[in-house]
């Protein structure tokens, strides 16, 4: 032997090499788990813009966001009146479920939870029915004239799923007796100018 | 601490039910080696390394490619599409995409590499034959893996390489267009040829895996060579860990920096790993000015042109990977290193040069020059088949050291 | 040395000359293409933006780059296009659509026998940025005369090039020389750019890759030699 072990040394020299070594895998691990989230394109499609302007008054469209369907309403004066009244036969008049997306945070004002809606005339919500997730059909006028008796007769006009039969009013807000739990969701908007969202 | 570990609970209960312990130890840990290995017998674990690299990355690129020949804007396809997808959008995708790229061409280097020492220090003499077997055959595989996966990307390369090789299985008399036809599944190079291509690139390196475990098995059995070509006493020999696992490591160290460069800072190899060609897309009526397999294919195929008769030429290719299986029986001398065996020396380095010249030639443009210079180098190559019998059965060789 | 090691390296640098000399050998047999012009190609934003501008106001007239969408020009930060700068170009195309060409197909080959090739890789499919500029600076006047003005370049292969002139390089006026030639420059530039967009960025991080390794190299080196100690030759 030319001189004694150094173990000290070698003990030194291996803890680091291993430690550099993990940190290294553990680096070159990095860019892979990422390619696995969504991707550039993915994401500059993750939100969606809407011309608020195009729609008469009364009218719903349906629109796509992230290949979520989007309930986008023009409600009139008379439709918002309605909204009004019948607070006892609703499951959640408020939206104060502890659940995601039932309230949002720019509701701060009673109005606003009474609409549901940033701006009074315009409903965004997310059109699966909060049950099992069908998209319930508009059926914004009073009454049974039109709807027949798919709608009780104190019907003040919204959203009827025709799956398990849940109701909402025109702000999204679910019925009592209905077995959808929740109010329709909310989905995340902004308004970008007088007549124009962007929602995601 | 690895003795700790083995130590443990967990793997007393695992040893119990499977042997791992042992094995570790026996094949791993223990495993006698030669003292004197020199730095040509990194290239096996590198091998493993960069083999494991490529199914990495090789998955994750799995996730993004779309093999489908299907026409989008601009002349190109959803496949050459979707790796430009990679490129782009892919959060880190052109750094897997680099990696997949960069790796084929290191796997290459290593593997003709780790051929090289085995044919100069003998190790594919008795009683490593089926050893050197083994081996020969995981070269086929990868060269066929490397083929279909050639194809992918969809460019001009892709496409027209393609169409070449498979029209040289077509030269193949009686059983030729049978094949061609399975191979393409259509007239010519098209969709089916494309998914069923992709299909075989991820089976490939399956199949390659079980083979590469063969040869771990076969070189367990009978033990590496060294150097000196001598069986090592019982002095001769050390642990495989801690002296080879550290040596093996800094190996891999040296080789990632290598590496590493070329996939950041030159991830085309000037143009030998990606060439420019298949960035173009794949257009069945024009031919590229300029034909040639990627560089890790091309001493072969500079033989195939080195005969004008088209299945002369198909022939001539076949011998000489299939000329590779026959070294054992070919080689008649006694010694087994090179070191000791001048004149075989001479004869085995000109057959490593005239692989690379065929290589130079198979890439270049057949000038009238280069296709002298290279049948002359198809010459020597296959002179080295023919001499090596007839020049080992007598050959003076050195005296050969008594241990390592 | 040895003389069978003295054979060997004389037989090895035999060979090797061969193929040191082969690339001449190839040269003056064929008498090929004169050497690319060499412009300094850079990719700071305002060359980018330039070269952009360059892009959507000349070669877009035929030539789409579809790999690159109006959303990109903001996304990527050496380019760097404000929102406002954006829509401006886009006008009423979608943000997720690539830069493409109105010129159809069809209409291209009937105007100029051969549809214009897209741009989004072309520096990459040939001999790089080199090559662009090349082109845009290379139309001259045919010697043979059998080529039409504005069609001869010198440096495309066969000379014959169904693109017209899109700088008007041929025949301009001296004192246009230098905007003419930035123009090409910044083109370049910019093609080189969207053909690898994550270039700049594949540096950077190739640099703390490198360095970590080379740290972890020279202690694996160190380690391998004490290991080593023990074992005697």
């Amino acid at each position: 032997m030319s001189e004694p072990t150094d173990q000290k040394r070698r003990n030194f020299l291996w803890g680091l090499a291993s430690g550099l070594g993990a940190a290294g895998i553990a680096g070159m691990a990095v860019p892979f788990v990422k390619s696995m989230l969504p991707a550039a394109d993915t994401l500059a499609a993750s939100t969606t813009e809407f011309d608020l302007s195009t729609l008469v008054e009364g009218q719903m469209v349906v629109i796509a966001w992230q290949g979520i369907p989007v309930f986008v309403v023009h409600r009139t004066g008379k439709m918002l009146e309605r909204l009004k009244g019948h607070d006892f036969r609703l499951k959640d008049p408020e939206s104060r479920a502890d659940y995601p997306h039932v309230g949002a945070t720019w509701m701060k004002t009673m109005e606003q939870r009474l609409t549901r809606s940033i701006k009074p005339e315009y409903l965004v919500t997310n059109a699966h029915c909060t049950h099992l997730g069908c998209i319930p059909l508009y059926k914004p006028s009073p009454g049974q004239a039109e709807w027949g008796n798919s709608v009780p007769e104190w019907w003040p006009g919204g959203f009827h799923c025709p799956c398990h039969g849940s109701l909402y009013d025109l702000a999204g807000r679910v019925f009592d007796g209905s077995p959808a739990p929740y109010n329709l969701y909310l989905v995340p908007y902004k308004y970008t100018a007088d007549t124009k969202i962007l929602i995601g | 601490m690895i003795e700790r570990m083995l130590n443990s609970s967990v793997a007393q209960w695992l040893d119990e039910r499977s042997g791992i312990v042992g094995m570790v130890r026996k094949h791993l840990l223990d495993y006698p080696t030669p003292k004197n290995l020199n730095y040509m017998w990194n290239f096996g674990s590198l091998a493993m390394l960069v083999l494991l690299l490529q199914i990495l990355s090789g998955i994750f690129l799995a996730m993004f490619y779309k093999p489908d020949a299907m026409a989008t804007a601009g002349g190109y396809t959803v496949a050459f599409d979707s790796i430009e997808r990679i490129m782009r959008d892919v959060n880190y995708g052109w750094l897997i995409r680099y990696i997949h790229a960069v790796g084929a061409s290191a796997f290459f280097f290593i593997i003709y590499m780790h051929l090289g020492r085995g044919l100069y220090y003998g190790s594919y003499k008795k009683p490593r034959e089926l050893l050197w077997i083994v081996g020969v055959i995981i070269l086929l595989v990868m060269q066929a893996t490397a083929f279909f996966g050639y194809l992918l990307p969809w460019g001009q390369m892709s496409y027209w390489g393609a169409t070449v090789i498979t029209n040289l299985f077509g030269a193949v008399p009686v059983v030729g267009d049978f094949i061609n036809e399975l191979l393409r599944g259509g007239f010519s190079i098209g969709d089916p040829t494309l998914n069923r291509f992709f299909s075989l690139h991820y089976l490939f390196p399956m199949i390659l895996v079980a083979i590469v475990v063969a040869h771990l098995h076969a070189l367990h059995v009978v033990h590496s060579n060294n150097p000196t070509g001598v069986e090592p006493s019982k002095k001769g020999l050390i642990p495989f860990h801690p002296y080879y696992t550290v040596k093996d490591l800094f190996g891999v160290g040296v080789f990632l920096i290598v590496f590493c460069y070329f996939v950041f800072f030159n991830p085309t190899g000037w143009g030998l790993f990606l060439e420019p060609d298949n960035f173009s897309p794949a257009n069945n009526f024009q031919t590229p000015a300029h034909i040639a397999p990627v560089w890790y294919l091309t001493p072969w195929y500079s033989i195939l042109r080195s005969f004008p008769d088209k299945l002369l030429g198909v022939v001539a290719m076949a011998l000489s990977m299939v000329l590779l299986f026959f070294i054992p029986w070919l080689d008649k001398g006694r010694v087994r290193s090179a070191r000791y065996r001048p004149v075989f020396r001479q004869m085995v380095l000109l057959f490593f040069a005239s692989v690379v010249v065929l290589g130079y030639c198979g890439h270049s443009e057949p000038t009238e020059l280069l296709k002298t210079i290279g049948r002359i180098a198809t010459a020597v190559y296959f002179g080295f088949f023919l001499f090596l019998p007839i020049v080992t059965k007598h050959e003076k060789t050195r005296p050969v050291p008594q241990d390592v | 040395m040895k003389r069978s090691h003295r054979t060997t390296a004389v037989l090895g640098i035999a060979f090797g000359l061969v193929i040191a000399c082969a690339p001449m050998a190839v040269q003056a047999e064929e008498g090929g293409p004169p050497p690319l012009k060499h412009p300094h190609i850079t990719m700071d934003r305002k060359t980018l933006q330039e070269g952009l501008q360059v892009f959507t106001n000349i070669c877009m007239g035929c030539h789409s780059a579809k790999y690159v969408t109006y959303g990109d020009l903001m996304r990527y930060p050496e380019l760097g296009l404000t929102r406002k700068q954006v829509d401006a170009l886009r006008g009423s195309k979608s943000l997720l659509a690539g830069l493409t060409t109105d010129l159809t197909p069809a209409d291209a080959k009937m105007s100029y026998g051969k549809v214009p090739p897209d741009l989004s890789v072309i520096t990459r499919s040939r001999q790089g940025p080199d090559y662009v500029y090349s082109i845009l600076t290379g139309f001259e006047h045919d010697p043979s005369g059998r080529i039409p003005d504005g069609f001869y370049n010198v440096y495309f292969p066969g000379n014959h090039i169904a693109m017209p002139d899109p700088l008007t390089w041929f025949h301009h006026d001296p004192k246009d020389t230098d905007h003419i030639e930035e123009q090409a420059r910044s083109v370049a530039s910019f093609l080189a750019f969207i053909g690898e967009p994550h270039q700049l960025q594949r540096e950077t991080i190739g640099y703390y890759v490198i360095g970590f390794l080379v740290l972890l190299t020279i202690v694996l080196w160190l380690l391998k030699r004490e290991i080593w100690k023990d074992v005697k030759h």
